[in-house]
């Protein structure tokens, strides 16, 4: 089979390609033009809207997979911009799989906000956001050309920060906001240099003639590689540019979900998947993406687990995941790490409104300390984070089993032990802070009434802020509430997937592997020494040794006796670098905020009051000091005019009597 | 020259043309009452119009005549316009002197 990738899709005109990719944004406009009209209509509203893109995009799967003489995919021109510059549509295998995703995944995190963000004051203007996420994303994925991603790119971020910013009224928010915003902004940069080298060396933005002229980028093709890349690491939180994921949980739970676990984050997969042609042939390129992607893999567990914060060990278990992603596109396993994608979408979206329904019924606690003995209360949020929790660390048969195993093999395959053995590592590491948040939120006694200083919480005036605009349910009896089961129900349907999805990928000739057949280019291999089978069974120990500690520590009965005792010396005995994060927000202060701190005061303090404002000044003084001048000429004495007019006449009669001649 | 065509040597209507221009001027720059000095602009018109016909009667060209009655009609427009100023001047201040209307005094 050829790979002549360079024609992207069978070109025709398919209405439903549009419609997916609009209907979005007109939900979006809908939304937030009508919101005071629309009222609690604006939440099914939206969730009907990114229920029908779903069903177009399932729709399309025929025409997304067609492969005709070497197109692949479903192509419709938006027509030339300028010359080079031809926009379009292009939803092949890749897109398809992400579109799914967005739109499924998306629909079913709206049906859960219609419960969860019920009462909020904002409530369309949520929607509205939300929907325009969805279309950005799509944007970015069904673009055809390098120019519509960095628009999508740019506009998913600015959904990013509207709905990390969503409760505006919380100063934590609208720092943890600007902060995502800002760093997003760096891997923008990134890109679009790599952009410019790209037009400069191709001539052309489109995918086809970049794909087909990859020799022509020479050597820059390692740069535009990097350039890609920074955009891919900021996006997708990967070490250094990952401090802004853990903060970017200030936004409603449901935009954890969707955004900080299930889509966006995963762009930077998508763009290296994308682009696989390019980081193909560049190993210097793929060698840093793989040992970034492994690095934030380990990273984020170890931080993973040194937090109490419920959304925050989520947050890092996704860095952590998407750590894993990035290494299995880097080391060139694309259908490994794009898998890891597909079910890590599931399991963790499930994750995220699992711990939803904990917050929503505990008003807003997130804090796992001030939790314990939930299985009781809450029966199916227990066994919701169960199964989630389960597919994550990857027990045989659920999900992750399948894509982490994927990716973990694929680097010892494609030559990278060591990454082999960090992939290794970190999924122990994974098991245990994942059963640690289980069995420390569900079991033992509800900690909720203890005095907080009892279990070592530090500052409890922060923990657990009531929200300016809290979901409180039954305060007021007049406003109908949503029914219960429409937070559920999306969590009970997210179950399927994430406990089944991964055997798409069982086999040799699993349907995943039939599905990206014609979309990527099998990377070489090398001779491993260690079957797969004993690559999962040297994993499966690792992860049964992570779950065994966390037991041990957190749910054998001594533990679960004095459980106030012992997550107040944890607390009090964290190590200062896990609380700190290993220091990256502090590093990032000294070399990049406190100088552009510094910058902004000497332009603050003298630059502008002194060198823009001093000129304004200047030139009104100067202004002011000529009119002074020639006001004196003006007397307003009639003779003192007349007696001007004649004296330029004179002055007239005198140059032609003498200086002319007469 | 045809002294028979201009019996009065030309630079004898020059030289009272000149006269008559510069009493006008002196009129214009030197007397504070209106009135006085738009018959001092008069005084100018016409001593221009005496050059018209002066040096019209030595070249024969019949031009001059014709600007002569111009300037007339012009200094006609002009002595409308002037004493509207006048008057409403005097309606508003009840005296008449160039000197007290100073209003676009910087």
């Amino acid at each position: 089979m050829p790979f002549a990738h360079h024609v992207m899709g069978v070109e025709g005109a398919y209405p439903l390609l549009y419609a997916v990719w609009l209907l979005p944004f007109a939900g979006a406009v809908a939304c937030w033009a009508f919101g005071p009209q629309l009222r609690r209509l604006a939440g099914p509203l939206a969730s009907a809207v990114i229920g029908a893109a779903f069903a177009g995009t399932l729709l399309m799967w025929g025409f997304a997979t067609q492969s005709v003489g070497g197109a692949l995919g479903a192509h419709v021109s938006l027509g030339a911009w300028t010359r080079g510059f031809d926009f379009g549509l292009l939803m092949d295998p890749l897109a398809l799989i992400w579109c799914i995703i967005i739109t499924g995944v998306g629909f079913l995190i709206h049906v859960y906000s219609i419960g969860y963000m019920d009462g909020d004051r904002a409530y369309a203007r949520f929607f509205a956001y939300m929907n325009f996420f969805v279309f950005a994303m799509l944007t970015l994925v069904l673009s055809d050309n390098v120019v519509g991603l960095l628009v999508g790119w740019g506009l998913v971020g600015l959904a990013s920060y509207l709905l990390i910013g969503f409760w505006f009224e919380r100063p934590s928010a609208v720092a943890a906001a600007r902060k995502a915003f800002v760093i997003n902004v760096v891997g923008d940069v990134g890109m679009m240099f790599a952009i410019f080298a790209i037009y400069a060396h191709v001539g052309s933005i489109g995918y086809g003639d970049i794909f087909a002229n990859v020799p022509a980028l020479g050597g820059a093709l390692f740069l535009i590689c990097v350039g890609l890349f920074i955009g891919a690491a900021a996006k997708s939180a990967q070490v250094p540019l990952h401090t802004w994921l853990p903060d970017a949980m200030e936004g409603p739970t449901p935009v954890s979900a969707l955004i900080h676990a299930a889509t966006m984050v995963t762009a930077g997969v998508y763009l290296v998947a994308r682009f696989w042609p390019l980081f193909s042939s560049s190993p210097d390129a793929q060698e840093l993406v793989a040992t970034i992607g492994g690095i934030t893999a380990l990273l984020g567990a170890i931080l993973g687990t040194a937090q109490w914060d419920i959304k925050r060990i989520l947050a890092y278990s996704t860095m952590s995941q998407i750590g894993y992603m990035i290494m299995g596109v880097g080391v060139g396993a694309y259908e490994g790490g794009v898998s890891h994608f597909f079910t890590h979408a599931f399991f963790k979206a499930q994750l995220f409104l699992g711990s939803g329904l904990i917050i929503h019924a505990l008003h807003n606690e997130q804090d796992i300390r001030r939790m314990g003995g939930l299985r009781a209360r809450m029966p199916f949020a227990f066994w919701a984070m169960t199964l989630g929790v389960l597919a994550i660390c990857g027990i045989p048969g659920f999900s992750a089993f399948f894509s982490k195993d994927a990716i973990i093999y694929g680097a010892l395959r494609h030559g990278h032990p060591w990454l082999f053995w960090t992939g290794i590592v970190t999924a122990g590491i994974t098991a245990y802070y994942m059963f640690r948040m289980l069995f420390v939120t569900f079991l033992g006694e509800y900690r909720g009434d203890v005095d907080p200083s009892d279990l070592g919480i530090r500052h409890p005036e922060l923990a657990g802020t009531p929200l300016p605009a809290a979901p409180s349910h039954g305060e007021s009896a007049e406003e109908p509430h949503a029914p219960a089961w429409i937070m559920e129900a999306p969590v009970a349907i997210l179950m399927v997937p994430s406990v089944f999805a991964g055997w798409l990928l069982f086999g040799e000739r699993s349907p995943w592997h039939a599905f990206f057949a014609q979309q990527f280019r099998p990377e070489a291999t090398v001779a491993t020494g260690i079957p797969e089978l004993a690559a999962s069974a040297i994993v499966l120990v690792m992860v049964l040794a992570g779950i065994g500690i966390a037991y041990y520590r957190y749910a054998s009965k001594p533990a679960l006796e004095n459980a106030t005792g012992r997550l107040q010396q944890e607390s009090v005995h964290m190590p200062a670098a896990l609380s700190a994060a290993f220091y990256f927000d502090t590093a990032l202060d000294i070399l990049f905020v406190k100088p552009a701190q510094g910058l902004g005061t000497v332009f603050g303090r003298w630059v502008d009051p002194k060198v823009i404002d001093g000129a304004v000044r200047e030139i009104v003084l100067s202004c002011r000091w000529l009119g002074h001048l020639f006001r004196s000429f003006e007397t307003g004495l009639v003779r003192a005019y007349a007696l001007i007019v004649v004296f330029g006449a004179a002055c007239f009669l005198a140059y032609y009597a003498f200086a002319r001649g007469l | 020259m045809n002294s028979a065509l201009l019996p009065v040597s030309l630079m004898s209507y020059v030289g009272l043309s000149a006269v008559i221009f510069f009493i006008g001027v002196g009129g214009v720059l030197l007397r504070r009452n209106p009135l006085i000095i738009l018959m001092s602009i008069e005084l100018m018109w016409n001593s221009a119009n005496l050059l018209f016909l002066a040096f019209a009667r030595v070249w024969l060209n019949n031009a001059g005549h014709i600007f002569a009655f111009l300037v007339i009609t012009v200094a006609a427009a002009e002595a409308a316009i002037g004493l509207a100023i006048v008057v409403v001047v005097f309606r508003r201040t009840h005296h008449v002197d160039v000197d007290d209307v100073r209003l676009l005094k910087g």
